[in-house]
């Protein structure tokens, strides 16, 4: 036995190492989340504006010009900032010390992806005080009003924005390359693809669809750049340009990015619905492989964000198909974590209130987003508010909510201190409240025609705006107890053992936080598959013998 | 629960007849709901509206019933399976069930195969109501679009979108206008062209919305069935005053129509209605500063201008 | 513990494993990088097949015959980086310079034959969607090709340091590679732009 070291006696790494470029993983993950928590509260802010415009149909808050500026920002800060950063984060943090690795397959790769998501956003910040504003075309930019460029100077918010979004595609498919070579390259000894948890298959999943689909994105945005700036025509129908190329060039990457987004929290649900059941996932195989179902028809869906752009019919029908299909993976999945909750031993922590909330809300976006795929309507309600409600219950509904269920779950694990159950659940009463509040109304209003990205709007709509308003203020409050209590967790709450949830994992035979190596030389066998609740089979070898070294160091820990 | 042993049957009798009743009240709920549905939407004020409504109410019942099956497995599992305070055992560990997993992988796959086909056979009526999608290159005068004689429409209007107004014209009667009159019964062809960028056809009460492309004639078919005052919406982002390029459709009896189109033409040219070029002036005038806007077109001059103001039916 | 040394599948072993990685990384940054030019080919077929006047005003269309001799430069490049390869696994150090030298001179050629083709056209990149696209696709492969020459210097400087090659290939696979990719880019693209002349 080798597992003396584990009590980690060595001085306290500095905080500073926060602020470096550090090519821990860990390190980067913690950045990852925090950086993109600091964009959560800007693109929220963004919200509030958005939000206290639209309390009264006319545009008496800000001026128009300003109202489309923070519209597009909101979306394009909270997708490329705030929930691709996070997930990245949560993947540098969890897939290393879930599969046993050292670290990333490549570290400095790894930290230069970070650091370039600091830098566009620093430049998509910027945008907003150069002359003429940031860019107003809203985060699909779709052109010929994305390359109108008013002011006509060659740096343009605009122009500032596809660089931004370019150097995003850059650090993703940095962050891809290096996720998808870890998973396949590093896993510990026996831990062969059917017995590695469901959150690396999903997050292999995701980062294989980013790996497919933003090359996509990368080129069309490149494109719109040369448009915008040196007077080509590739987009501009006075030059024998197509403006909807662009369209497809943007949703085949644009529409598997939220399978992106939403994959690794199904990995999220699929990780923690058994440990706060005490019971093993449901039809392991079946969920892990479901995963890659989804990526294959997720590449081809995506002309259904074009239905009324004067795509053919028989296009309309096989995409109409296609989209439908996605509803069967998606519902094996949602079974699944059913079943592994039936007749379970079920423990409401913070965590699991989140991850219940996030599959009450995912259930309904999915009914919502059958609907969006039959053609005729999603001729009624495309570019209306009933797809921004669809597409907020996914995001924020389902994936923020399972975003937050991750960070209270592990945070005991990477921060070392136990987070405080009470304003856990008020932050999950106040998000499940103001998420309901906020997306809800906006079906109604969609249905009854309010287009999207308007910024004044025909009196009928004001009850269901005003409800959404309401809403969107109370989710704002509602990351105030999050914030308070991630601070004052970090700062000065209890210190955790190595395994509080007593759950079943690798990362979970780590001390707490793990060592910068985690297992160093002394990566444990995996035996048997994940999720082995009750049924008394030992995760890895010698698996008694490390918990008697951890817990003992827990011990000492607590006693000082 | 925690006190099953995993030798007792699942199902008793008692158990299943009270599975059986929530199922039916589910069922019966969703019928209620997939009702309720037709009055979530706007009057139906065109051939293609009552397909959608009932499209979308079969929707809604199929989704309510799915939604609140699994809410109830989540709020039974919330009440009855339920750990102790202080019981950190494990449950019994059930791995997965093949059978179960074949069913509720077909199951769905049933559904959204029925809903599909159903999609697609309205999709397949909508079409014959006229050829939703002709997309021509840019050639507006040379093409006349290609339907089946007995379904040549009554009407042909020129839809023209601009940066921010629309502009509605009647070729056969030389007529112009800013306020989209069509009769009622009467199928219409429209053949929409955008003079800048993007813009969306948009008529809720009628169900049907189609962008509009520049570089591109693309032509478009509708019935109106209902006599009334409705809303035209701009659907796809085009800028600054994207929000305040609406305007009104008018759906008048056939002798109504045929007199609004005689008056019309005598009417000499105006300005017609242009909210943002309005808008566009307070602005300048006020010295209020936002950011950067591409300057609204010039109002088109029509015959008629119409209104925008006035209360509208959907 | 000490068993986790001796498993058979442990992937933790050092040396040459890290370049395995590198290895893998690269087939997968490759197999991302050729997306973007499936997507400018799309857009470029599409803009083409679509299109009313193709051509602008005043060109006739490619000229073919030096960008033919181009392609055999760029195609033959191809042969002569595997015989660098080949020479290398041999053990001949100076075979592999070699042969890995002729390939950048070829791949410079190739360069410096588009170089003259460009100034010798007369439509530019704002010439409409053909224009547009005609640089944009070569450009965006020329930028690969220069990137290709620009990492076979970087390794020839690095196979004069003594004991290279000892950890590993460090590096010449994934180059060889690389210039393989650029040169089935450069088919496809040729038969696209030059072959592909009338819609």
């Amino acid at each position: 036995m080798t597992l003396a070291t584990f009590p980690a006696d060595e001085p306290k790494p500095s905080w500073t190492r926060y602020f470096s470029f550090n090519t821990d993983a860990k390190v980067i993950g913690i950045q990852y989340i925090v950086l993109a928590f600091f964009f959560f509260l800007i693109g929220g802010l963004l919200a509030m504006i958005i939000r206290g415009e639209l309390i009264t149909p006319e545009a008496d808050l800000v001026d128009r010009t300003v109202y489309n500026g923070i519209y597009t920002m909101h979306g394009t800060v909270m997708l490329f900032l705030f929930i691709f950063p996070v997930l990245n984060g949560l993947n540098n943090l969890l897939i290393p010390t879930m599969i046993g690795a050292p670290d990333m397959a490549f570290p400095r790769l790894n930290a230069v992806a970070f650091w370039l998501v600091a830098i566009f956003g620093v430049l998509l910040m910027a945008s907003f005080f150069v002359p003429g504003g940031p860019a107003y075309s809203g985060w699909w930019s779709y052109p010929p009003v994305s390359i109108q460029n008013p002011l006509g100077h060659l740096f343009s918010g605009q122009g500032m924005w596809l660089t931004a979004v370019a150097l995003s595609g850059l650090s993703s498919i940095m962050g891809a390359v290096n996720f998808v070579t870890t998973i396949i390259r590093m896993r510990a000894p026996g831990m062969g693809f059917f017995r590695m948890p469901v959150f690396c298959w999903t997050a292999l999943a995701a980062q294989s669809l980013q790996l497919i689909g933003l090359p996509s994105l990368t080129g069309g945005a490149i494109m719109l750049l040369f448009d915008l700036v040196a007077g080509t025509t590739f987009y501009d129908p006075a030059g024998g340009g197509d403006p909807v190329l662009y369209q497809h060039f943007f949703w085949f990457y644009s529409h598997p990015a939220v399978y992106v987004i939403i994959l690794p929290v199904f990995g999220i649900f699929s990780e923690l619905f058994p440990v706060y059941s005490r019971k093993p996932l449901f039809g392991y195989v079946y969920v892990a492989l479901a995963s890659f179902i989804i990526v294959g028809l997720g590449l081809i869906v995506w002309v259904h964000h074009m239905f009324p752009s004067g795509v053919a019919q028989w296009m309309r029908n096989l995409f109409m198909f296609t989209t439908m299909l996605i509803a069967v993976p998606t519902g094996v999945k949602v079974f699944a974590w059913l079943g592994t909750l039936w007749r379970g031993k079920i423990r409401l922590t913070t965590p699991m209130l989140f991850c219940l909330g996030g599959l009450f809300n995912f259930v309904f976006a999915g009914i919502t987003g059958v609907m969006l795929a039959t053609v005729p309507i999603d001729l009624h309600v495309s570019n209306t508010y009933f797809v921004v409600g669809h597409f907020h219950y996914v995001i924020y509904g389902a994936a923020v909510m399972g975003i937050f269920a991750a960070i209270y779950h592990w945070f005991p694990k990477f921060i070392g201190r136990m987070p405080y159950e009470g304003l856990g659940k008020l932050h999950f009463l106040l998000t499940f409240i103001g998420a309901n509040l906020n997306f809800l109304p906006m079906h109604p209003a969609g249905l009854m025609g309010m287009p999207r990205r308007v910024s004044s709007y025909d009196p009928e709509f004001a009850f269901w705006n005003v409800l959404a308003s309401l809403g969107a203020f109370l989710l704002g409050v509602s990351i105030i107890p999050f914030l308070l209590n991630m601070i004052s967790a970090w700062v000065r709450g209890p210190k955790a053992p190595h395994n509080p949830w007593n759950a079943i994992g690798l990362e979970w035979l780590l001390p707490s936080p793990p060592a910068e190596d985690n297992f160093g030389e002394h990566v444990p066998v995996v035996i048997s598959r994940p999720y082995g609740y009750g049924l008394g089979k030992p995760l890895v070898e010698n698996q008694e013998a490390i918990e008697q070294v951890l817990t003992a160091a827990d011990l000492q820990e607590a006693s000082r | 629960m925690t006190s099953a042993s995993p030798q007792k049957p699942r199902f008793t009798p008692v158990s299943m007849l009270g599975l059986a009743a929530w199922v039916v009240l589910l069922i019966g709920l969703s019928w209620w709901m997939g009702q309720q549905a037709y009055h979530w939407l706007p009057v139906q004020a065109s051939t293609a509206a009552p397909l959608v409504d009932g499209l979308f109410s079969f929707e809604t019942a199929i989704g309510t019933f799915v939604f609140l099956g699994v809410v109830s497995v989540m709020v039974w599992v919330l009440l009855m399976h339920r750990a102790d305070k202080y019981d950190e055992s494990d449950a019994e560990p059930i791995e997965g069930n093949t059978r179960l997993e074949v069913i509720w992988t077909a199951i769905p796959f049933v559904l959204v195969m029925a809903i599909a086909v159903y999609a697609m056979r309205v999709n397949t009526t909508l079409g014959m109501l006229g050829p939703m999608e002709h997309i021509h290159l840019s050639n507006p005068v040379e093409e006349v679009g290609g339907y089946p004689g007995d379904r040549l429409p009554a009407e042909q209007v020129e839809v023209i979108a601009r940066q921010w107004s629309w502009e509605f014209r009647y070729p056969a009667a030389n007529v112009s206008s800013t306020e989209l009159h069509l009769a009622v019964d009467q199928p219409v062809t429209f053949r929409l062209v955008s003079e800048d960028v993007l813009h969306g056809f948009y008529i809720p009460a009628f169900r049907l919305k189609q962008d509009v492309v520049p570089g591109r004639a693309i032509d478009f078919n509708l019935t109106p069935t209902r006599v009334g005052r409705y809303r035209l919406r701009d659907s796809q982002f085009s800028g600054t005053w994207f929000a305040a390029n609406q305007v009104d459709v008018v759906v008048e009896s056939g002798d109504d129509h045929s007199q609004w189109l005689e008056t019309a033409s005598r009417q000499p040219l105006q300005s017609g209605i242009s909210d943002a070029s309005l808008e566009f002036e307070q602005r300048a005038q006020s010295g209020r500063s936002g950011w950067a806007t591409v300057p609204p077109a010039p109002p088109p001059q029509v015959n008629v201008p119409g209104s925008n103001l006035l209360p509208h039916d959907g | 513990m000490t068993t986790a040394y001796s498993a058979p599948s442990a992937p933790q072993e050092h040396g040459g494993e890290h370049d395995k990685h590198n290895l893998t990384g690269f087939i997968i940054f490759l197999c991302s990088e050729s997306v973007i030019f499936l997507a400018f080919f799309s857009g470029y077929a599409l803009l083409k097949t679509s299109a009313l006047d193709w051509l602008p005003a005043g060109v006739e269309g490619l000229e073919w015959h030096m960008p033919l001799i181009n392609s055999i430069v760029l195609v033959s490049s191809s042969g002569t980086i595997y015989l660098a390869e080949r020479a290398k696994a041999k053990g001949s150090l100076w075979g592999f310079r070699g042969f890995w030298l002729l390939t950048m001179a070829l791949g410079a050629y190739f360069l410096y034959g588009q170089a003259i083709e460009w100034s010798g056209l007369d439509f530019g990149f704002t010439s409409g969607t053909f224009g547009g696209t005609f640089y944009l696709l070569t450009g965006f492969h020329g930028l690969h090709v220069a990137t290709g020459v620009g990492l076979m210097t970087l390794m020839l400087i690095k196979s004069f340091i003594p004991g290279n090659y000892e950890g590993g290939e460090q590096g010449v696979q994934a180059t060889s590679l690389f210039w393989h990719f650029v040169d089935v880019i450069w088919i496809i693209l040729f038969l696209l732009i030059y072959v592909w002349q009338r819609s």
